[in-house]
């Protein structure tokens, strides 16, 4: 029992851990939340689906075409719903991203609504569970977890090692002074949406055949990515992947021990609680008190 | 914008109390011609004038990213509606009941306010109306659940009019009450210590405003007001259910003091109005209610951010709306990290100082007061 809880934990807790990812990355970049990240995150699933499933193509080029498309989704909310706010109040910023998330939400179920509300996509590999002990693992748990890891990998190395990553670390640590060195911001913001959105595409690839696709799925999962990037900080990747496996395990210990109804809650208790006594996370380094 | 037909007319035609006057007189005359659904769409009209104006002392004038509303809201509503099926109350007593534990409710989450600010305000309270949506639909034993409950219609026995028509002059009366005290509360020492939060909690907790005491106020007075309007829906719909105050219900009422003015009491009322009648008027297609309703949050935030009060305020001569302030735009604690100067001189692009950028911004001198 305990085992099984803790593999679905990590399981959902990689997943939110990505989400996490895709919101610090913007978070650190500039200085902002995107609450259309969840309907992200949904368009990146419906157009794997469409790829996959509506026009047959190979499941790799699918998956690569579906998540350039998130890309570029992410590039449109930051010229849509950022760029001509930069400068203004947080708040303005928040009821934009919010607006366009209610915009892509009402134009998926335009286009992949009515079909049964709920649609399934295929998984990479045949899902022929592997039975190890008391344990019953479905292959696409190991597929997610793995590629997670693969993905947190990559962006370590892209951070460190590219010039592109290093520009953008620059910016977050202080934005005049990139500005002052001749890195052009915005487009470090443009990139960050961008980067933000393909990151919830793959996580919506990687999540779709365990869970299924539905136009309504995107909120929950960027509060909850959210909570899970708060609980790290808001300011680090390493937290935020932290947060999101906390957020995964409670989760699912929740649901296991106490009754499965708490699997929706026990994430926003556990976040309203760290809040209260550590205004900026976990992980977020001491206080700025800003009374 | 000046050849507009209005700014021709003499100001005290067009003034924003006389349009008020009008609106009022159209909502008292609207019972002797509305067919039934014409007086519900008043009515839900009515409540979300309530809502906004409480809402807009929080968001607007005391600038707290808050994302509560839709559950205090409920919370009024099943106040009222559980007292009156559990306890046998009537709705004159069950409405105040409501309307308390909400506001009770919402001076709690001052707490976390004063402790949080901005995204991490949002996020708390975001999980807040989560928490409280949660409870309406799994604590079965008492809030029955997914399925909502009826709630039994509120009677005017002794008065001579059908329940609703009495309801709707009820809400009438409750929602000129609302509207005409928050447009006092914000030209009082209250609003203004509200609007001084907003602008900077650093320079308004150091000429004496006690952050704890305000801020609770604020979240105290829209908490009561969403809890007057979870009471009156309650008795609109005679039926309480949880998908009533989801986190669509909240966006709406953000949506709607933006599109009327962040930061203005006749901005609520004209937000209020003209959202209702847009999602009313593409009530059952879903997907357009919500491209609709994303385009105009949006489109508003960007075009028009401080909102059609503030449209009307600078082209309609007689408006003069008191102590009205640009809640979106200006230099703040949060602002966006890095305000870049519009027009960047290309010869200076691509590396050197852009103009502008070091003269101080008051965020900037805050900042440095601070350390």
């Amino acid at each position: 029992m305990l085992a099984y809880l803790i593999l679905s934990g990590i399981t959902t807790g990689a997943l939110y851990a990505l989400i996490a990812l895709g919101i610090t990355i913007l978070f650190k970049a500039a200085g902002t939340v995107n609450f259309a990240h969840g309907e992200l995150f949904m368009m990146g699933g419906f157009l794997a689906y469409t790829f996959v499933t509506l026009l047959g193509l190979p499941y790799l080029l699918a998956l690569a075409l579906a998540i350039a498309g998130a890309f570029v989704f992410g590039i449109i909310t930051d010229r849509i719903a950022f760029r001509p706010l930069i400068g203004s109040r947080a708040l303005g910023v928040v009821l934009a991203t919010v607006g366009f998330a209610f915009i892509l939400r009402g134009t998926a179920r335009i286009l992949w609504g009515g079909k049964g509300d709920y649609l399934s996509l295929p998984p990479l590999f045949a899902p022929d569970p592997i039975i190890w002990g008391p344990l019953i693992i479905l292959p696409q748990q190991l597929v997610v977890i793995g590629g997670t890891a693969i993905v947190l990998a990559l962006f370590a190395a892209f951070f460190r090692l590219t010039r592109l990553g290093k520009m953008m670390q620059a910016t977050a640590d202080n934005a005049k002074a990139a500005r002052l060195v001749g890195i052009r911001i915005e487009h470090i913001y443009t990139l960050a949406f961008g980067i933000g959105a393909a990151v919830a595409a793959i996580s919506a690839v990687l999540m779709a055949p365990l869970t299924l696709l539905y136009t309504d799925m995107g909120f929950a999962l960027f509060v909850k990515g959210f909570a899970a990037a708060a609980l790290g900080g808001l300011k680090s990747l390493p937290g935020a992947v932290i947060g999101g496996l906390l957020v995964g395990l409670i989760e699912s210990l929740a649901a296991g021990y106490i009754a499965s109804s708490f699997l929706d809650i026990s994430a926003f208790v556990v976040i309203m609680v760290v809040l209260i006594f550590c205004p900026s996370g976990l992980l977020g380094g001491p206080a700025a008190r800003r009374v | 914008m000046s050849s507009l037909a209005l700014a021709n007319l003499p100001a005290w035609l067009v003034g924003r109390r006389t349009l008020g006057c009008a609106a009022l007189a159209a909502m008292i005359v609207l019972p002797f011609f509305a067919n039934p659904y014409w007086l519900f769409v008043g009515n839900t009209l009515l409540i979300y004038v309530i809502l906004t104006t409480g809402l807009n002392l929080l968001v607007g004038f005391a600038g707290q990213l808050a994302f509560a509303n839709a559950a205090m809201f409920g919370i009024g509503a099943y106040g009222t509606g559980l007292t009156q099926v559990d306890f046998g109350f009537p709705f004159w007593l069950a409405a105040p009941c409501g309307m308390f534990l909400a506001a009770g409710f919402g001076t709690v989450l001052a707490f976390p306010a004063l402790r949080l600010s901005g995204l991490y305000l949002g996020l708390a309270t975001l999980a807040f109306a989560q928490i409280a949506q949660w409870v309406f639909m799994h604590w079965e034993a008492v809030t029955f659940g997914a399925g909502g409950f009826k709630v039994p219609p509120v009677s005017f026995a002794p008065l001579p009019v059908s329940n609703e028509i009495g309801l709707y002059c009820l809400t009438l009366l409750i929602a000129v009450v609302v509207v005409l005290l928050a447009a006092n509360i914000v030209r009082s020492r209250l609003g203004r210590a509200f609007v001084a939060i907003r602008d900077g909690a650093v320079a308004a907790e150091s000429i004496g405003i006690d952050l704890l005491r305000y801020k609770a106020l604020a979240f105290g007075l829209s908490g009561l007001t969403a809890g007057i309007a979870g009471a009156l829906y309650s008795g609109l719909l005679n039926f309480v259910a949880p998908e009533s105050f989801d986190l669509f219900q909240m966006m709406l009422q953000k949506a709607m003091i933006v599109v009327g003015g962040l930061g203005s009491i006749a901005g609520s009322v004209i937000g209020a109005t003209l959202l209702t009648l847009v999602l009313e008027a593409l009530r059952g297609v879903k997907s357009w209610q919500e491209i609709a309703f994303g385009a105009l949050l949006l489109g508003f935030v960007i075009l028009i951010p401080n909102g059609l009060a503030d449209f009307l305020r600078r082209r309609v001569p007689g408006w003069r709306e008191p102590l009205i302030h640009p809640a979106l735009s200006g230099d703040a604690d949060d602002a966006i990290a890095e305000p870049v100067p519009a027009p960047i001189p290309a010869a200076l692009q691509g590396g050197t100082l852009a103009p502008g950028s070091l003269a101080p911004t008051s965020a900037a001198l805050e900042g440095a007061a601070r350390q």
